[in-house]
């Protein structure tokens, strides 16, 4: 069994008036894969946010490695290695490829290390260092996607909280994310992923959450999950993806 | 021939003095969604500032318009940005709109009861003489005004794309978002840019001001033309707001000597509708488009 890396504490949080968070509590295991399900408006999205201090918390709080990170800004979380890549597309589409990934680094103390890293991370995306100082507008929807992660892994993060990556990708480019995903794993960094194919993405998960009005309704693994017959009608079999 | 060549050399160089103020105009929307209704009167106050230095202290001339620079960023800059801006954005981008328009009613009077309401004479940075390049007469000052235009420009360009900060700062005016989950200290690129649009506010102040005189109510017609070049530029691209106060400029300049001069001041209202009837978008613009 691995250890918990991440956790929250009934974290109670919302826009204005609205209550989204409802006592939130969770624990995330370290160098596991787990994915968030939960119908659309659980709060899935907003979790995130509150994790990586977009999002004021009322009350609750939030540990990243046994450290209190309740309150931390978006800077504080990438220093302690948690990145961050939204739902949507978030890249900066008139600087270039390459200018995009470097933005990565922003929070990087020791900038002289720069060049070499972005070197290393083209290396590793070879569609990417095709189109280096093309504008990154011009690249398709799914290289932005790659883009986005790639940018998000240049400080080596022991966290990755990712967004729905697969939203507006072909099968082969969600393969392609997963398959990264999946690598990252393999190297110890632990990922926290939101995604509505909830099926293709439970199948290579290790755990899974189901939120549901901003509470965890079940934290299991991602085989009791899949087997769980609440689940398969609720969102698995909930009209957006049918079983076939 | 020879005269149009001289009319659009001279529209060029208004032209690129209306481009310092809307790329500041452009770049405070971008990073702050600032619609600064007091353009204008930051382009009108600065020449004053120069005035009071060198008129009312004695200072020479280089030094007085160091210090009308200096002091425009931080008035126009940065006390603008934490006294107007910061407060009242977080009621809203029109009580912001409003605030700023009050603004530039408060510096056109302040102007005329605190210094002159005549028309002030400038000295010319370049002098004012005539030189015949093949053949053609061309003023010396205005072909200088020109090139430290563009030069300003293109020193803000080579900012903006070649160091780490200025990208940083075109990260913000491209996805605010995004840029502080990357880390960039995006308040403090939001300040950055209003230092910028007060410096060129300034440069463009001492520019014109040998050519159109200062002036309190001088902010009207720059603060129009600066909105127009913006819009026509498509109010999102530094570029943009370049090509659009070039031509604002060419336009105004031969529309008053072949229309009238009596119609020089609706020019730049004419192209406005222009643009916002058949192309929403701007010269270059491209249609907004963000996510998060
Ligand atoms: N910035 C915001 N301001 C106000 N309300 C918001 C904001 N963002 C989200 N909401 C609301 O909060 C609720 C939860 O949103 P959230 O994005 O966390 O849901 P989600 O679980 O990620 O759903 P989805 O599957 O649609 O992405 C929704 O009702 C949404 O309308
Ligand atoms: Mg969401």
């Amino acid at each position: 069994m691995s250890d918990s890396i991440l956790q929250l504490d009934a974290v109670v949080g919302g826009y204005g008036k609205m209550t989204i968070l409802n006592g939130t509590t969770t624990s995330i295991r370290r160098g596991r894969i787990t994915t968030v399900i939960g119908p659309n408006g659980a709060g899935k999205s907003t979790m995130f946010k509150a994790i990586f201090g977009l999002l004021p918390l009322r009350s609750g709080r939030i540990l990243f490695e046994g450290r209190d990170v309740t309150g931390h800004t978006p800077r504080m979380m990438l220093d302690a290695g948690v990145c961050y890549v939204p739902q949507g597309r978030n890249i900066f589409p008139e600087l270039s490829v390459r200018h995009n990934l470097e933005l990565g680094a922003v929070a990087l103390k020791d900038q002289s290390g720069l060049p070499d890293r972005v070197a290393a991370m083209l290396k590793g995306f070879p569609i990417l260092a095709e189109k280096a100082d093309s504008q990154a507008s011009t690249l398709s929807g799914g290289q932005q996607k790659l883009l986005e992660v790639a940018r998000g892994l240049l400080l080596d993060p022991k966290l990755i909280l990712i967004d729905e990556p697969s939203i507006g990708l072909s099968p082969l480019m969600v393969q392609e994310v997963f398959g990264i995903l999946k690598a990252l794993r393999g190297k110890g960094v632990t990922i926290l992923l939101i995604e509505q194919n909830a099926k293709q993405a439970l199948q290579m998960s290790d755990y899974g959450l189901v939120l549901e009005l901003g509470q965890t309704r079940i934290e299991d693994t991602a085989a009791n999950i899949r087997a769980d017959p609440r689940i398969a009608q609720l969102f698995l079999g909930g009209g957006l993806q049918p079983i076939r | 021939m020879a005269e149009i060549l001289q009319l659009v050399i001279a529209g060029l160089a208004t032209g690129a003095i209306y481009a310092l103020a809307a790329i500041g105009f452009t770049l405070l929307w971008q990073t702050s969604q600032t619609i600064n209704f007091a353009q204008g009167e930051f382009v009108m106050l600065p020449a004053f500032f120069a005035l009071v230095a060198m008129n009312w202290l004695g200072g020479p001339f280089w030094l007085s318009c160091l210090v009308a620079i200096l002091v425009s960023i931080l008035l126009l800059g940065m006390v603008f940005k934490l006294i107007v801006v910061d407060p009242m954005l977080k009621q809203g981008v029109l009580p912001l709109v409003i605030s700023t328009i009050a603004l530039g009613l408060l510096l056109r009077e302040g102007a005329k009861d605190f210094y002159s309401a005549e028309a002030q004479p400038f000295p010319y940075i370049f002098p004012d003489r005539q030189i015949s390049v093949l053949g053609v007469q061309l003023s010396l000052s205005q072909i200088g005004v020109l090139l430290i235009a563009l030069a300003v420009i293109a020193a803000l360009q080579l900012f903006l794309s070649r160091t780490r900060t200025g990208r940083q700062m075109q990260a913000t005016a491209q996805n605010p978002t995004v840029a502080r989950i990357l880390g960039v200290p995006v308040e403090r690129m939001i300040m950055y840019t209003f230092i910028i649009n007060a410096a060129l506010a300034a440069m463009a102040s001492l520019l014109i001001s040998p050519i159109y005189l200062a002036k309190f109510s001088n902010g009207e017609h720059l603060g129009l033309a600066a909105f127009v070049a913006a819009i026509v530029g498509g109010f999102n691209q530094v570029r943009g707001a370049i090509a659009g106060g070039l031509l604002v400029g060419v336009i105004d300049n031969l529309a008053a000597a072949y229309v009238s001069t009596g119609y020089r001041q609706s020019v730049p209202l004419i192209l406005l509708v222009l643009f916002i009837l058949f192309r929403p978008q701007g010269l270059l613009g491209r249609r907004e488009e963000r996510a998060v």
